[in-house]
């Protein structure tokens, strides 16, 4: 329970960029799964993947809702956050930079759109299979490997414009 | 094969994943070495996909997990104050909780039995630490007392049952020894055992010597006696 939350919970993070309506969506990803868990069948992919799916479709969902009253450099976005994984041994300027520079990318991550960015989620931050994300998104595999590409160069130029050049 | 800026960027993830074919990856190296645009675009994206999957997993909010099980499997029971001091109480009344407890004043009681402490006539000061040592000091002598005795004493039975059963041993020998009776054998007459009734051997002996003597001193009355 706990791991697949904290799997929902990151891919909405990275999604939406924001930790609150990151918490929303993932209560609804699992509210949702629980009432529709009759439906799951393993001809879908695994049972993480089914959830990755309904995870997606919410997402989207949220997007078109929101698409008029968003604010993309809210300054919640640009608050740092904590982040767990092998933060422990590094030194606290070390620690300061890798935030910065994720907080940058997330910000970036949060500019291109919403196609590209599942794409590049699920492939990178995931580190799922193309097979996996093909499941997921319900399109063909030379599309997800072209979203991943496309969403890859636009990040990268955001970043460059914005000043930041990871190494 | 000479490739252009736009096939470059096409296939740059596939590159960058090690999907392209030796021609094409040839292809792709010479044209990056002489464009000086998609050089620094790739080195850019290869960066960047190195910072995506090096990136650190968010740090879950902690009422979440616990906000997602209210919604899914409903809010959890609030009770009032007087039920739910029933329910605590009922709670002492769980075999665990049972089970618990006696095993804890078994503890204790070994515990005291072993330090020597009278339940009878219970006193503050057995309390104290330095009665509650003298206490476990003697008993612990009287132990170890008490089992040297027990030891001593099982030694000394041992001894008296193994002398009892040498003695029985040395009592059955005998009988062991006594050859069997057969019954072609003439009266006086031995088998091969010399060592088994050397009286009746001698007592043999002599008869024959002495009949020998007799013939010797008297062959008429002896040649007579035969006729």
């Amino acid at each position: 329970m706990r791991r697949h939350t904290r799997r929902i919970y990151n891919v909405c993070y990275r999604f939406v960029g924001n930790r609150t309506e990151a918490e929303d969506i993932s209560q609804e990803v699992f509210l949702r799964v629980y009432r529709t868990l009759g439906s799951y069948r393993a001809a879908h992919g695994g049972f993480a993947t089914w959830m990755t799916s309904v995870t997606r479709n919410l997402l989207i969902d949220h997007y078109r809702r929101t698409k008029r009253d968003r604010v993309t450099d809210s300054l919640e976005d640009k608050m740092p956050v904590v982040e767990n994984k092998e933060s422990v041994g590094r030194r606290p300027d070390q620690q300061a930079l890798v935030n910065e520079l994720s907080g940058q990318v997330q910000t970036a991550l949060t500019r291109i759109s919403p196609d590209l960015r599942e794409a590049v989620i699920l492939r990178d931050l995931q580190q799922l299979e193309y097979a996996e994300i093909r499941q997921v998104l319900g399109v063909p595999e030379g599309t997800v490997k072209s979203r991943i590409n496309r969403g890859r160069i636009e990040l990268a130029k955001i970043l460059d414009q914005m000043g930041v050049r990871p190494s | 094969m000479t490739w252009t800026c736009d096939q470059v960027e096409t296939r740059l993830s596939d590159y960058l994943e090690g999907l392209l074919e030796a021609p094409e990856r040839a292809a792709f190296d010479e044209h990056v070495q002489n464009c000086a645009e998609c050089a620094p675009l790739l080195a850019s994206v290869s960066n960047l996909v190195s910072e995506l999957r090096s990136m650190d997993e968010v740090e879950l909010p902690p009422q979440l997990v616990y906000s997602i099980l209210d919604r899914t499997l409903g809010p959890r029971e609030k009770v009032s104050g007087w039920q739910a001091f029933r329910n605590f109480v009922r709670g002492f009344g769980a075999p665990k909780f049972a089970y618990g407890v006696a095993s804890v004043m078994a503890t204790f009681v070994i515990l005291a039995g072993a330090s020597g402490d009278s339940f009878r006539k219970p006193k503050l000061a057995d309390l104290r630490p330095a009665t509650v040592v003298r206490n476990v000091e003697r008993k612990a002598a009287r132990t170890y007392a008490s089992g040297v005795k027990y030891v001593s004493d099982l030694r000394v039975v041992y001894e008296i049952q193994s002398r009892l059963r040498q003695e029985k041993e040395l009592q059955v020998v005998p009988e062991e020894n006594t050859p069997n009776s057969t019954p072609e054998k003439q009266p006086g007459q031995t088998d091969d055992h010399t060592n088994t009734q050397p009286r009746q051997q001698n007592r043999a002996n002599e008869l024959a010597r002495e009949v020998e003597l007799l013939a010797a001193e008297c062959p008429v009355v002896f040649e007579r006696s035969y006729r």
